[in-house]
């Protein structure tokens, strides 16, 4: 503990530019940390800030209310006495001056200032990308405008085949559109998972109707004043009542960028989210740091992370421990599907497959090095919780033992007496009870 | 409808006295509470770190759990047959007025 004045700050506030899943959580950290001073959240969305998952999920849905789950509730913020400024948006910091511009003219002081401000759907570039009818998906906005071109019989091209795709995919499909995906690569889902899941996710969604063309490279979007026709690079036309683009997201580091903060595809930040200036944090999907796994240069789209820096981020404000951070996880549920999956897979990790894709429920284990790196689980979550300890401490798996699904992940752990893991230091909880 | 008094045992062993609000879940009302929970799947029963103990009375008045709460819970180093839930899972019930809750180890 700092001393009492060290939990209060100054006479200027902690500010946390952006009111997502990672701003909110720095805000509640520092409350529940003992933070005294101030606390003044940013917001350029003027709702209670909201829980991003379920917009390309259930609140798609026919019947679904048009109201995504709050994060907190408003009384919160009153209660932990978190100032909010809704609508507003952060324009320029001054470093020297510790104060930041925003977008109504006003100019805030900070103490310290958190840099949370997410990522952004990925633009399309080709011509015609600006048409009526064109829809990325971030925002709840995005999303209730979606879901209202998501009437049956719709005619609705997808342009990429990842989480965001996919789930969207299954939510027209359900509601009676005609779907098409185009994905450059060969196979759905390919930056996350491996082919046997891809090919599982194909075949449930070809099931429920959804047109898949792979190795398709969209050149243009053509319409008289909307969206009407994606054309390929083979000369291919797919006709289109609704085009969403789901081809990846860019971190939002503009702000940092333009005062001089290092960035590199993302806010570089340490292990403690601190950005090059000392007074200045970043957390979230708009940072890039160094993976304490495999000290892999990563960006993390996902809200395991953006907690885990919002913990890490409050703890450093008030002088405290933070806590150690769950292994980065990731879920999508497609058509009532989930895959759900404990760790970053590399594209050169040995695949091994636990039980009968065809039955419909299954997981597969990615070994790197003989240790476990990463776990998909199908339809089920039997072997989520084990994998995850089991990667967090580096365990070496018995590949043969691991294929077998009638044996538990954490009994097909290999004695690792006389191997040093990835870390020495590491390598003896391996061999652990865990 | 009054709110739920709740008397929550968190790792420590440290009594906390809470209210719990009718449009909330377990887990929300606990977070909200500054109570160690971090939820970090947002209450979809995917992450099992809002994992509590409930009595066995209780317990039998809640309904029953889903598969994917019931797979996360049984590999948990602690999990109780008839006590184990998901904190998420669990909407305001006048069962649990006056109900004793203690939050499972982190693991």
């Amino acid at each position: 503990m700092r001393e009492p004045e060290a939990m209060s700050g100054h006479s200027a506030p902690v500010m946390i530019v952006g009111a997502g899943h990672s701003g909110v959580a720095v805000a509640a950290g520092l409350r529940s940390r003992g933070w005294e001073g101030g606390i003044l959240l940013l917001d350029a969305e003027k709702e209670t800030p909201y829980e991003r998952p379920p917009l390309s999920k259930e609140l798609l849905k026919d019947g679904a209310p048009d109201e995504s789950a709050v994060l907190r509730k408003e009384k919160f913020y009153e209660d932990k006495r978190i100032d909010r400024l809704r609508g507003i948006t952060a324009e320029a910091i001054d470093r020297k001056g510790a104060t930041v511009l925003l977008s109504d003219g006003s100019r805030h002081a900070y103490h310290r200032l958190v840099i949370a401000t997410g990522s952004r759907a990925r633009p399309l570039t080709v011509p015609g990308a600006g048409l009526a009818g064109v829809q990325s998906l971030r925002t709840r906005d995005d999303a209730l405008e979606l879901k209202r071109l998501l009437v049956r019989g719709a005619r609705v091209a997808i342009i990429g085949a990842g989480y965001i795709g996919l789930e969207v995919a299954a939510a027209a499909s359900a509601k009676a559109c005609e779907v098409t995906v185009l994905e450059f690569q060969d196979r759905v889902m390919s930056r996350v998972t491996s082919a046997p899941v891809s090919r599982h996710f194909e075949q449930l969604h070809e099931q429920h109707g959804v047109r898949f063309v792979f190795g398709a490279a969209v050149t243009a979007i053509e319409g008289d004043g909307r969206a009407e026709r994606v054309v390929t690079a083979d000369g291919t036309v797919f006709h289109a009542d609704v085009v969403l683009a789901g081809i990846g997201v860019l971190p939002n580091q503009e702000l940092a960028a333009d005062a001089g903060l290092e960035c590199r595809d993302g806010i570089l930040v340490d292990g403690d989210g601190r950005t090059s200036d000392p007074a200045i944090y970043a957390t979230g999907d708009a940072t890039r740091f160094t993976s304490p796994v495999d000290g892999a240069s990563q960006r993390l789209e996902c809200i395991q992370n953006a907690q885990a820096q919002a913990d890490r981020v409050a703890a450093h404000i008030t002088g405290q421990q933070a806590a150690v951070p769950e292994i980065p996880w990731f879920w999508t549920v497609q058509h009532g599907v989930r895959l759900q999956t404990a760790g970053v897979r590399h594209p050169d990790d040995d695949v091994i497959v636990r039980g009968e894709p065809a039955r419909g429920r299954f997981s597969v284990v990615y070994l790197r090095d003989g240790r476990l790196a990463a776990v998909d689980t199908v339809a089920g979550l039997t072997d989520f919780r084990p994998a995850r300890k089991l990667i967090a401490h580096g365990a070496r798996i018995d590949p043969a033992l691991a294929a077998d699904p009638g044996i538990p992940l954490t009994d097909a752990i290999l004695d690792d007496a006389n191997s040093p893991g990835p870390n020495p230091a590491d390598a003896a909880p391996a061999t652990a009870r865990i | 409808m009054s709110n739920n008094k709740l008397t929550v045992i968190d790792r420590e062993g440290s009594t906390h006295h809470l209210e719990w609000e009718p449009d909330q879940t377990l887990m929300e009302a606990l977070r909200d509470n500054d109570l160690s929970v971090l939820a970090s799947c947002g209450g979809t029963a995917s992450c099992a770190t809002c994992h509590v103990f409930v009595e066995k009375e209780v317990f039998d008045t809640l309904g029953e759990r889903s598969e994917d709460e019931l797979e996360l819970l049984v590999e948990a180093e602690e999990y109780r047959e008839c006590g184990s839930r998901l904190s998420c899972q669990l909407d305001f019930s006048r069962h649990l007025n006056g109900a004793t809750v203690i939050l499972a180890p982190e693991e």
